[in-house]
């Protein structure tokens, strides 16, 4: 970082060239924005798509041209649209609220813990991350239909938070990072147990963290197929990539249709982003991964 | 337990010279609070592990358990062409993968830092592509290059160039399932830059720009150096998605055509599923899965070292 | 770290949020009482329900009938009542081997063409042998067409008692043909000429489709070698598919792709993919499932029409067809429950003919004679023309075993299928690759 050392040098050149940047400054704004402009348009070119088909009358229907929001009226009719909305929210709600129930806990001793036992319990996050989800399916499937959890939304559930508990963890750890142990040892010169002091003072200013988990397991359980579709037999459970998939192969050519389910199946996880996307943070997982 | 009232050195990038502090009482409390996700893990993830090992020492198909036939699904699938095959795609995939989505976020994120009108809004637009479940986004891409009469082909003959078979030629497959997987991936890369760009101090740019630094010299010397740990967690954390990717590939091409974008875990998957032969297919995901946390943990702990 | 502060947390309120979390995943297990438009479940008897899962065989309305026709079914006293659950075809032999493997798996099903032999080897299924001695003593036998309920016999007894048969089938779109003035083909030959015919007018005279979840192309390879007398097994069940009559029916279809007959773009078409272009008129000739016309919504009779089985260049004709049936198991409350409601079935499905729900040919000659079967000219050409000519699946005898359920829609011959549609190979490498792939699946 030899520049640094020559901080000393500041004259009238560094003046004149202030001036210019600000200058290129506001030019080099609009420049920027048609640039992100064009990459913005041309990067959601797949889901226009997907918006302009499900509002076009399909081939099946009557209407002429135009845009309509018919296909919506007879897919919430006929199909089981509604259904499958609802096990994907009562699915993903149920994983969000217990991977944070369990990464809360679990990413603080990873973020204060120092001894061996937490290393090692780092390293088997990070192994099981590691595994795709194929090799554990069948004899998964195998143990949860013993156990009765097979074909139910409850095993659905479970099988969600294991998945995205390494990540989860490590969002959770990251965050409380950033919260100054001084806090906590405040508490335990106060006499508080060491969980009163997890509660009290970490959990409690974790808002952030916790949110940017939920995002997270929120993404994972609603956008899962593979499991689902392994797990889960009855029409009546079907969460919605099984409905649209199955949706998809019942009306070959009825693409109005299935993209009206389709834009359903969008909307829950757009719709949490664009209203919390603020308190999504992954770049704190770099540091918790690395810090061990 | 120590008092002290100095600020914590916590979440802070470890600087020679800090000692980052140590916790050591209560451990009673802390294993308490760790065993419910141990718990999990071990049920979820340990326990089909081992079951799953033992279905690639034997021979089955997924009606009948099959004989134990020792290594030999493993000896067999190092002597297999399908096997090397799909090891070579999932090598370029994952370096398209990580490297392309790691350069389009990061340079988005560092054209995001500027002001830009409504630069908020294109934050979260810019987000979408990997917010859409890839159930949707897989269709929409079918629909827009599937046949001859799809759009994208047509475009192509408007402009009176010979439309590329995009799904039926392999290499166009190849490139069409690449170029999916850096637009799925980007914004996560470009949240992690963000996160990472956010954190090194504007002073030193300062102090850079008053020395004359051209943007590309700041880039070079300052910016890419002072996020580097952070960039390497995420081509650590990229790479395991794109090795264990399945839905953007099988969704898309099916691992077709003749075979061209099979990756080691679509090649599982159809071993498994299609061909149904459950410890040949469990045998090539634990081959993959091996190498990967091999090559995993390498990097990591050579992060670890680094940063200290 | 924000200034953000979250309601004060104690330890009993973090029990409580448990507590809520452990309810709010309770309540999907409640959620799953929910009743759902296109699937209802009638209630259990009092000699408890037999469990009865059924694919979703054709489109919506197949579904809704076949709720009302099991909810209909009034078992004779002390037997079972009988429960319909339906079963997506995504990786179904998953489903019913995890099913079977845990004893959650039904009493009664319908599945893949060669599911009950698979599973007979396991000893899951429950032969058929005295429902149809029963069949035989009061006659009913002899309604089951020529060969459908010989080809589910085993060593072991018969596996399974057919319900429809699945044909593959030459189709045409006569006003393609009409414009490019070329004459419907009748063997092999004729296919090249009219192929010919019709490329000058940018159709398309083999019509095909081998992307992801699209069986068809891998069907039509097949098919063509059966038909010129070859396939890919021996009589008794031995793979061999590098034989002369297997080279040259390969050869001539690489000659076609080569000849630009076949769409180059087939390589990948995914079925919807694959209808679109029957549907947009740029498929003239080409092998499909019966009942296309059905499927493109169009009038039986009017453009799209079922050709002839050709003849191949020895002189064969052949089709290929694969038989459905509805399979027993050995884990029911009930066997004599079971063969009655399977008789009830066999004796009573002519109503999803009769309700035109179905698009597979029926197994029974009463069926064949109703007039709402009569109505379809396609299909009751395909009756009187492809039955007595249909081959199972890759063999020259008519049986069925359990590895061909590994053999279609396997990777090896989905990558053969690909390959000689790309055009870029020859008949013998790609044969022999597909000899070396399936070999090692059918071994296991």
């Amino acid at each position: 970082m030899a520049i640094i050392h020559q901080t000393a040098e500041i004259g009238h050149v560094a003046e004149k060239q202030l001036l210019t940047s600000r200058e290129k400054g506001t030019r080099g704004q609009w420049w920027r924005f048609v640039l992100i402009l064009l990459i913005t348009i041309v990067t959601l070119v797949p889901v226009a798509v997907v918006l302009f088909l499900a509002f076009t009358p399909s081939v099946t229907s009557t209407t002429s041209g135009g845009f309509t929001a018919e296909n919506f009226t007879s897919v919430f009719a006929t199909t089981d649209v509604v259904l499958w909305l609802q096990n994907s929210l009562l699915v993903t709600l149920g994983t969000v609220i217990v991977s944070v129930i369990v990464a809360a806990p679990a990413g603080y001793v990873l973020s204060r813990g120092r001894s061996r036992a937490v290393s090692g319990y780092s390293l088997l996050l990070f192994v099981f991350q590691s595994l795709p989800v194929i090799t554990s399916v069948i004899p998964l499937f195998i143990l949860f239909a013993n156990l009765g959890l097979v074909d139910n939304l409850l095993g659905v559930t479970i099988v969600y938070v294991a998945s995205a508990m390494a990540v989860a963890t490590w969002m959770m750890a990251a965050y409380m990072d950033s919260i100054p142990i001084s806090l906590e040892e405040a508490a335990w010169i106060d006499g508080a147990s060491l969980f009163r002091g997890f509660v009290q003072v970490v959990l409690r200013n974790s808002l952030p963290g916790v949110l940017s988990t939920a995002i997270f397991t929120f993404l994972v359980a609603w956008n899962d197929y593979l499991v689902a579709i392994v797990f889960l037999r009855s029409a009546v459970a079907f969460t919605l990539p099984l409905g649209v998939q199955s949706f998809f192969q019942q009306n070959t050519t009825d693409w109005g249709s299935v993209m009206a389910v389709a834009v359903v199946m969008m909307i829950p996880p757009v719709l949490i982003f664009v209203l919390l996307n603020k308190y999504f943070s992954v770049g704190g997982i770099g540091g918790s991964l690395a810090g061990q | 337990m120590t008092t002290t009232t100095a600020p914590s050195t916590r979440g802070k990038p470890a600087v020679a010279g800090q000692r980052r502090r140590r916790f050591k009482s209560g451990t009673s409390t802390l294993f308490f609070l760790v065993l419910p996700s141990i718990v999990l893990l071990l049920l979820i993830h340990g326990f089909p592990l081992i079951q799953a090992f033992i279905q690639s020492l034997h021979n089955g198909t997924l009606v009948d358990p099959g004989p134990f036939v020792g290594l030999q699904n493993y000896i067999d699938n190092l002597t297999s062409a399908t096997f090397w095959k799909a090891a070579g795609f999932t090598v370029v995939f994952t370096l398209v993968g990580v490297f392309g989505s790691w350069a389009v976020g990061l340079a988005l994120a560092l054209l995001l830092r500027t002001r830009i009108p409504a630069g908020g809004i294109f934050k979260v637009l810019l987000l979408l592509p990997w917010v859409v479940p890839i159930v949707v986004s897989s269709t929409a891409i079918n629909w827009l290059v599937a046949t001859s009469s799809s759009p994208i082909p047509m475009l192509f003959a408007n402009l009176g160039l010979a439309p590329p078979l995009f799904l039926a030629d392999p290499t166009w497959a190849k490139i069409l399932v690449c170029v999916f997987k850096v637009w799925i991936s980007f914004p996560f890369m470009m949240m992690m830059s963000s996160a990472a760009l956010a954190s090194v101090d504007e002073t030193v740019y300062e102090a850079a720009r008053m020395d004359g630094a051209t943007s590309q010299q700041q880039l070079r010397w300052i910016t890419l150096p002072m996020i580097a740990r952070s960039t390497y967690i995420s081509w650590i954390l990229m790479t395991i998605f794109c090795v264990n990717d399945f839905p953007t590939i099988f969704l898309v091409t099916g691992g077709g055509p003749i075979d061209a974008t099979n990756t080691l875990v679509v090649l599982a998957y159809r071993t498994v599923f299609q061909n149904q032969q459950v410890g040949p297919g469990v045998s090539i995901a634990f081959m993959m899965t091996v190498v990967l946390v091999f090559i995993s943990t390498l990097l990591y702990r050579q992060i670890r070292k680094a940063a200290i | 770290m924000s200034d953000l502060r979250i309601p004060d947390v104690s330890r009993r309120g973090f029990l409580k949020a448990t507590g809520v979390a452990a309810g709010l995943a309770l309540v999907p297990g409640l959620a799953a009482c929910a009743q759902s438009k296109t699937q209802t479940s009638s209630g259990g008897g009092t000699a408890g329900t037999l469990k009865f899962w059924d694919m979703p065989w054709a489109q919506d309305a197949y579904n809704k009938a076949s709720e009302a026709f099991v909810a209909a079914y009034k078992p004779a006293e002390g037997l079972p009542n009988a429960a319909l659950q339906r079963i997506q075809w995504n990786n179904f032999t998953t489903t019913f081997s995890s099913a079977l493997a845990s004893k959650t798996g039904p009493a009664v099903s319908s599945g893949g063409g060669f599911q009950a032999f698979q599973f007979a080897d396991q000893g899951y299924i429950a032969m058929a042998d005295n429902l149809i001695s029963t069949w035989e003593k009061d006659g009913f036998r002899k309604d089951f067409l020529p060969g459908t309920l010989e080809a589910m016999k085993t060593d072991k007894g018969y596996v399974a008692v057919p319900w429809q048969t699945d044909f593959r089938v030459w189709w045409y779109r006569k006003s393609l043909f009409d414009d490019a003035g070329a004459k419907v083909p009748t063997n092999w030959d004729e296919l090249m000429t009219a192929g010919e015919a019709l490329k000058k007018k940018g159709y398309f005279g083999w019509g095909d489709g081998a992307g992801a979840g699209n069986n068809i192309g891998a069907h039509t390879m097949v098919f063509m070698m059966i038909n010129n007398g070859g396939g890919l097994f021996t009589p008794d069940g031995k793979l061999d598919v590098l034989n002369e009559r297997n080279v040259e029916a390969v050869d001539f279809i690489i000659q076609l792709v080569k000849a630009g007959i076949s769409d180059p773009a087939s390589v990948s078409y995914t079925t919807d993919n694959h209808l679109a272009q029957w549907k947009n008129k740029k498929f003239a000739f080409g092998i499909y499932t019966a009942g296309l016309d059905q499927a493109l919504g169009e009038p039986s009779g009017a453009d799209l029409l079922a050709a002839s089985p050709l003849t191949g260049p020895h002189g064969d004709k052949a089709i290929l067809a694969f038989g459905n049936n509805i399979m027993m198991y050995t884990n029911t409350p009930s066997q004599p429950g079971s063969e009655a409601f399977l008789s009830y079935y066999i004796k009573n499905m002519k109503t999803y003919w009769q309700q035109g729900v179905v698009t597979g040919l029926p197994v029974l000659q009463s069926i064949v004679d109703l007039p709402e079967f009569q109505k379809s000219a396609s299909n009751v050409k395909v009756v009187k023309e492809y039955q007595p000519v249909a081959k199972t699946y890759g063999t020259r005898s008519t049986q069925l075993f359990a590895a061909m359920a590994q053999v279609d829609g396997s990777q090896p011959l989905a990558q053969f299928t690909q390959s000689v549609l790309g055009g870029q190979t020859d008949a013998k490498s790609a044969l022999t690759t597909l000899q070396q792939g399936l070999s090692t699946i059918v071994k296991s």
